[in-house]
């Protein structure tokens, strides 16, 4: 009987009411993207209000809903598995695209001690692990390989703490660039030497040659196709996003042209984007967004669509799943370890440097997922890696609690000159200059612009059109973010007004030279804690003496300029006033913030 | 940590020498015992139950065979009923054209899926069926027990009640001396035979549908994740391509052929 009959009166009966109405059990693709959307939503609230992560409510989601468990999407549905593929390449992709790169580049040396050390240890055991249960060899590497990479699920965790400049924090970030590409190349190895029969030395040449066309077309042909594209198709966002999608799926064909497993493909797109597309820029946002929202959690849960509860609690899964958990917790571990007394790092620390690299999620279960499409590892594997992934999941995230409140608190450590740039902006005809300076110093610190229009008061409010107009010549330079109004008295207060408001950590103006009353203008970026009297400059040229006419203009085109890395180090209560300068073409004037500012409060 | 590692692996005898893809126990040592309906089956089987000689499916058990290690392939023939009801007559594993179907599932563990396989209309050469309409129309012929009775009662509804056939080979039959007008089989078997006799058979149209076809083993059969593992690494090295290329003589990279038209049956 049809829930409608059960409601019908007692009067008619459910002969008459099926008559009168045809109603069938739910089917097809609407009640499928039903259900399917409904675990989106409900899989990670439910368990997120437990205090587990998301990731966990659905996988466990797709398991409910799956062939094993209600069987409301069955084992023959091809949709959500091909929907899932998708999302797997968008995860390795967003794995690439937002890790941050300068973090790799500022501490070179530990980064690839700790990467080295947390990719080979867990590699090593888990490897052994798998030829010590009988493995081919094959297995047994990927089964290292998946258990060495890891994914940085307790950075928000650490960051929220005000840990991220910690350099252990920096280390273990940056190791994952490391540990992710290394992974990757061993399942690229792996994938390729699986079935074809060819030899060794054929399976070499083939991946030799499709990773350096793979690394040739991500590092040299995306990132211009990606810019020219971003450059001639302007700022409308639909089309940013697609761009960035068309640029992963390009270069994970260009995998697969190779033999190589595509998720590679993805990843190295990620990182070939990565200075493109700003952490804090609105293409990421957009990312993020569909990412989080739509395709990852597609891809957990057809990735839980595997889960069998009857495999799952064999003796056989729960042990293979303890070896995996000691063979990667314990190379971990190790890895922290020994680098926290390699690198002089405190024991917190040496914690910390566990807790961030031992969750495994991404790519461990990218590679998973492969290993068992190639036909090496059967569903009592997967579930037992869902197991590792559970328990590292709960452990690292417990570890990262206790090791962050046992840490000295770096609320507001250094951040690199770059990192948000505000661009004040009184004619759009003349922000360009401006611009293309605060691009060139984002880009290289991984930071984003933010063009803010200022309209003076005394003006009519009527910034439509300049602010189309601005919108457009800030997406032909290549900025990554839509401009903002605001109005005040002249385009300094209003850019700094955003920039308190942004918490910017530079501030560049484009105005024409009669709009400078009331600033001091000095030879290099202000950037230390110094107050605008204790400045020595400041005696020597003020705006009121007109400092563009006595020379001071032509000394600073040629003294010391921001660069990229510049640490700003703002103080933890008080706004600090960063760096501001005057862009006016080629030349950049370093000022003081006026003493009205709202930095002056 | 290496000797803790090493107590773990001896203290864990259970999960050792399983293999990460499983294994696969024959219930005759040595042999992959098959079941199969009927031998020779177009494309899909060729030769005798005794002396098979080639066909996707026995090419796909002698893959199977190789992979786990098994020196030759038995065959065995059990009527289709039979087959999809859970008796396998002490084979290993039947290969034999067998839709998924949950009811079918009930009796018999499916594996990974090998072929899609739609449902498709046979029709003597120069039978036009452009629409469902010009389908209705038509006397048809189906084999009792199969998905594709259901399929042509559901999405077909012809004007006359179809004559419902106990084996594949009566219904074809049926359609070569004109008892029928029309036959109901999966895309792949049908193209098998329009392939194999192009002037007595044609495939007019292809309906949409999900139907997959998979290898069935006794229920409960610990060989399953053996199985499943074989036939997902023989689609990713390429092995199923292949088969059906040689046999199916089409490119079965969907399990669809695109030649071949697809019927509307929502108007």
């Amino acid at each position: 009987m049809t829930a409608f009959a059960a409601l019908a009166p007692p009067a008619l009966h459910a002969p008459a009411m099926a008559a009168l109405v045809d109603i069938s059990s739910p089917k097809g693709a609407p009640w499928e993207f039903l259900i399917l959307f409904a675990t989106l939503l409900l899989g990670p609230v439910l368990f997120k209000r437990a205090g587990v992560p998301g990731i966990i409510g659905l996988l466990l989601g797709g398991y409910v809903i799956g062939p094993h468990g209600l069987n409301l999407i069955g084992s023959g549905n091809a949709t959500l598995p091909d929907l899932g593929q998708l999302g797997l390449l968008y995860l390795m992709f967003v794995a690439g695209v937002e890790l941050d790169l300068n973090l790799l580049r500022v501490h070179r040396r530990s980064t690839v001690a700790f990467g080295l050390l947390t990719f080979a240890l867990p590699m090593t055991l888990g490897t052994i692990v798998g030829l010590a249960l009988g493995w081919e060899t094959e297995a047994a590497l990927l089964l290292g390989s998946l258990l060495a990479s890891h994914t940085l699920i307790t950075y928000p965790t650490v960051r929220e703490a005000g840990l991220a400049s910690d350099p252990a924090v920096a280390t273990a970030v940056g190791s994952t660039v490391l540990t992710d590409t290394l992974a990757l190349i061993v399942l690229a190895g792996v994938a390729g030497s699986v079935g074809g029969g060819r030899s060794g030395v054929e399976v070499a040449v083939q991946i030799a040659v499709g990773l350096i066309v793979l690394i040739a077309f991500s590092l040299l042909v995306l990132p211009r196709l990606a810019a020219l594209a971003f450059r001639l198709l302007g700022a409308e966002r639909s089309v940013r996003y697609i761009v960035a999608i068309t640029a992963f799926l390009s270069a994970a064909t260009v995998a697969e042209l190779f033999g190589i497993e595509g998720i590679v493909g993805a990843f190295f797109a990620g990182l070939a984007l990565n200075r493109l597309v700003p952490n804090e820029g609105q293409l990421m946002d957009r990312i993020e967004f569909f990412g989080g929202a739509v395709f990852i959690p597609v891809f957990l849960v057809s990735v839980g669509l595997i889960l069998n509860h009857a495999v799952m609690v064999q003796g056989q899964t729960l042990e293979l799943a303890g070896l995996f958990i000691l063979a990667c917790l314990g190379g971990k571990a190790l890895a922290a370890l020994l680098s926290g007394r390699l690198l002089g790092f405190s024991r917190p620390q040496a914690t910390l440097l566990f807790s961030l690299s031992s969750a495994q999620a991404a790519a461990t279960l990218a590679a998973t997922v492969i290993g068992f499409q190639l036909g090496l590892f059967d569903s009592s594997v997967v579930n037992a890696v869902l197991v590792v992934i559970l328990v590292s999941v709960l452990a690292s995230t417990f570890t990262a609690i206790r090791a962050s409140a046992r840490m000295p608190a770096h609320d507001h450590g250094p951040r690199p000159l770059g990192r948000r740039v505000v661009v004040g902006i009184g004619d759009p005809e003349l922000a360009q200059g401006a611009l293309t300076t605060a691009l060139g110093l984002a880009r290289a610190d991984g930071g984003v612009v933010r063009p803010v229009l200022v309209v003076p008061e005394s003006a009519p409010f009527a910034p439509h059109a300049a602010r189309e107009r601005l919108a457009r010549i800030a997406a032909a330079i290549g900025v990554d973010t839509l401009p903002t109004t605001i109005v005040d008295r002249s385009v300094m207060h209003g850019a700094l007004r955003a920039a308190a408001a942004e918490e910017a950590t530079l501030v560049l103006v484009s105005e024409p030279p009669h709009e400078q009353d009331g600033v001091a203008v000095h030879e290099h970026p202000r950037h230390d804690h110094a107050t605008a009297h204790e400045h020595p400059r400041q005696d020597r040229a003020t705006a009121h003496e007109h400092p563009r006419q006595d020379g001071a203009a032509a000394r600073v085109a040629s003294g010391p300029k921001p660069h990229a890395g510049h640490p700003h180090t703002p103080p933890a209560d008080t706004p600090h006033t960063p760096p501001v300068g005057i862009v006016r073409g080629r030349e950049t004037l370093w000022v003081d913030a006026p003493q009205d500012s709202c930095y002056s409060r | 940590m290496l000797l803790v590692l090493a107590g773990a692996l001896s203290a864990c005898g259970g999960a050792s020498g399983l293999g990460a893809a499983g294994r696969f126990t024959p219930r005759t040592p040595y042999t992959l015992t098959v079941a199969t309906a009927q031998v020779p089956d177009p494309g899909f089987w060729e030769g005798t139950v005794a002396h098979p000689t080639g066909g996707f499916e026995y090419g796909l058990a002698r893959a199977l065979a190789s992979r786990f290690g098994l020196s030759r392939v038995a065959v065995v023939e059990v009527p289709f009923k039979q087959l999809t009801a859970g008796n396998l007559r002490g084979a290993d594993l039947a290969l034999s054209d067998i839709t998924v179907t949950k009811q079918r599932a009930e009796h018999v563990d499916f594996s990974e899926s090998y072929l899609d396989a739609p449902p498709a209309i046979l029709v003597r050469p120069g039978t036009e069926v452009p629409d469902v309409h010009a389908a209705q129309a038509l006397s048809w012929a189906v084999q009792d027990g199969t998905t594709l009775q259901e399929a042509l009662a559901e999405a077909i509804e012809p004007a006359a009640p179809a004559q419902v056939l106990e084996h594949q080979r009566e219904v074809l039959l049926a359609l070569r001396v004109g008892r029928a007008r029309a036959v109901m089989l999966d895309l792949p078997v049908a193209l098998a035979y329009a392939r194999e006799a192009p002037r007595t058979y044609a495939v007019a149209a292809q309906l949409p549908s999900e139907a997959v076809l998979a290898a069935a083993l006794p229920k409960g059969s610990e060989n399953l994740e053996a199985l499943d593992s074989a036939i997902r690494a023989f689609k990713a090295d390429g092995t199923i391509e292949r088969l059906g290329q040689e046999w199916l003589h089409t490119d079965l990279q969907d399990g669809r052929d695109e030649e071949v038209p697809a019927l509307r049956t929502d108007e």
